[in-house]
């Protein structure tokens, strides 16, 4: 167990050292958090597969100029180009979502289609939630990922292009968090 | 047989119960506020920009349309969201943006353009204005100047601070801001509307100058919902202003619009009067458009009339002089868009303004979404007299010119 640890921490440091390397835009180098194809296996880390390809830019975008921070993908953007940045962009957003691995609460099935209605979240992301244009598609994204998102937005301590989201997410409580969140990471994208 | 006590203490504890798993609706982001309930169901929304921006080699350069006699190229690209423009002593093209951080410059060196990451870490950059050497920019909440900045464009000094406080809630809605420079010396920039329609406060729906010797807020007009362009006519030396009316009242109304200033503190009517004649179904109530100044014309609906300038230019033909015009970035509040284009407005001796198409062709599909590839941002005239237009959409400046 301690053994496999430390092998994940020399993979990722190998990784890390070959980002900083020759090829920035390589798509496999996202795949070390994000998953294989961009379909990610831990609930903590986004998925990036399927998701519009100007969601990715924006986001890239706003990890290299500081909008958004994190001590994983802040450094993994500092370097990129605007035109890597879209090329990766493409690539993931032609990748198809993999089937979520999370199952919602009975409650939460019941409830999702209402809440993601009241709280204006198929108004942008769509009927299906699967995203648009700037907008991410949610439906199967992360749980944790999902939750870690929207505290930031109401804390409006997370980067919000227009202010759509820090306005959407300001009256939701906790326990509206966990049931959308909960609701959303089970969705199929297909 | 229950007490009517406990029958009212029972049917209080249920209806609270229903208050915590009904939880009030959610306050709508800015844009939507205002919405009436017959549209809740309605998907449209504004679009945001490509914010890496796009090579103009995937983009269907071939739709642009512009007038016989002219053309119209690609003059630089890959400058995040550029959106406001100004131009420096010495031909640098300084460029700004709302969603980011950065002022960027574009160097001319013969025939090709680099561009520079001048300014980092600003928040919300939307205004910039170039006078006599120094670059001024307005932010979110404060407007700064960078004195002598195109001889250190590689390592600007830190900039000095013409005015701050100009944000104090941290409104949302309208808080980016356009910035000129008066022929008095003086820098004039909106505040605009915390939302689509609601009371401004006493600072907000209004466009201001500031002395930047002395940095004491004046007010210029009132009842100004958003303006992002205003430029002065070369002969009169009149503000003139573009204004971006409310949105869900439907398609085709109230109209976007054009506006001299002829007195000092005008009221342009909103939130109570939109385009000068229409009364607002809320705030209009027991008043009169009578009481506000008219707009020098009627540009369309949603149209989203931004940068706008007089042409003092010298290589259009002389019909085109002092003729304004004027960007518009919309529509998106309408069922079948419209707009997407720079626009010619000619105003004759009498003060009649009549409004032509200048460059068109980003529009490509008013029923898609989105409708279109580009957006006019901001008009620039520069010194050989070609006029350069910006496309926050792809981050991309063109330039209008007499062809050969």
């Amino acid at each position: 167990m301690i053994l496999a640890r430390i092998n994940a921490a020399a993979a990722a440091a190998a990784f890390l050292f070959l980002a900083g390397a020759a090829e920035a835009a390589d798509p496999n180098l996202c795949a070390a958090c994000h998953g294989d194809a961009g379909n990610s296996t831990n609930p903590a880390v986004p998925s990036i597969a399927q998701q519009p390809a100007q969601f990715i830019s924006t986001s890239l975008f706003m990890f290299r100029e500081g909008n958004r921070k994190d001590p994983q993908m802040s450094p993994m953007a500092a370097n990129l180009s605007n035109a890597e940045m879209n090329e990766l962009a493409k690539f993931f957003a032609e990748q198809k979502a993999a089937p979520p691995k999370h199952k919602s609460s009975a409650a939460s099935v019941q409830a999702g289609p209402e809440l993601t209605k009241k709280f204006n979240c198929t108004q942008c992301h769509g009927a299906k939630l699967l995203g648009q244009q700037h907008i991410p598609r949610i439906a199967g994204q992360q749980f944790e990922y999902l939750k870690v998102q929207l505290r930031g937005f109401k804390a409006g301590t997370r980067a919000d292009i227009d202010g759509n989201m820090t306005s959407a997410a300001e009256p939701l409580t906790e326990k509206d968090i966990e049931a959308l969140t909960d609701y959303l990471a089970g969705l199929s994208a297909q | 047989m229950k007490s009517p006590i406990s029958f009212a203490v029972a049917a209080a504890f249920s209806i609270s119960a229903l208050a915590q798993d009904k939880p009030a609706a959610a306050p709508p982001p800015s844009w939507q506020q205002g919405k009436p309930a017959a549209l809740a169901e309605s998907t449209l929304h504004p679009f945001a920009p490509h914010l890496t921006g796009r090579p103009s080699k995937d983009l269907p350069l071939d739709k642009l349309k512009v007038p016989a006699g002219f053309k119209v190229e690609v003059w630089a690209e890959g400058i995040p969201e550029a959106r406001s423009l100004a131009l420096g002593d010495k031909g640098t093209v300084f460029v700004s943006n709302r969603n980011a951080s950065s002022v960027y410059a574009v160097i001319d060196k013969g025939g090709k353009r680099e561009v520079k990451t001048v300014l980092k870490g600003l928040d919300s950059p939307n205004g910039v204005a170039f006078s006599k050497g120094t670059l001024y920019v307005a932010e979110r909440g404060r407007i700064t100047r960078y004195d002598g900045i195109e001889n250190q464009l590689d390592k600007p000094s830190e900039g000095k601070v013409v005015i701050d406080n100009l944000d104090p809630s941290r409104q949302p809605g309208h808080f980016w801001k356009f910035l000129a420079m008066g022929p008095d010396g003086k820098l004039y920039f909106n505040i605009g509307a915390p939302g689509n329609i609601v009371m401004p406060n006493y600072m907000q729906a209004s466009i201001n100058r500031v002395d930047p010797a002395k940095g004491v807020l004046e007010n210029v007009a009132l009842g100004v919902r958003n303006s992002v362009g205003m430029d002065w006519n070369p002969k009169t030396k009149e503000l003139w202003f573009t204004n971006h009316a409310r949105d869900w009242l439907g398609d085709d109304s109230p109209n976007d619009t054009l506006h001299r200033v002829s007195k000092p503190g005008a009221n342009f009517g909103y939130p109570f009067c939109h385009q000068g004649d229409i009364l607002d179904p809320e705030y209009g109530k027991n008043r009169s458009c009578a009481e506000f100044s008219k707009p020098a014309l009627k540009l369309g609906a949603h149209i989203a009339p931004l940068g706008m300038r007089f042409y003092t230019g010298k290589m259009f033909p002389a019909e085109y002089q002092n003729n304004i015009f004027i960007a518009m970035h919309g529509s998106w509040n309408r069922t079948t868009k419209q707009g997407y284009n720079v626009m010619r407005v000619v105003v004759d001796e009498k003060g009649n303004a009549k409004m032509q198409p200048f460059l068109t062709g980003f529009l490509t599909d008013e029923k898609a979404d989105p409708p279109m590839w580009g957006r006019p941002v901001d008009v620039l005239v520069m010194k050989d007299g070609a006029l350069l237009v910006s496309d926050d959409y792809n981050g991309i400046l063109y330039r209008v010119s007499r062809a050969k």
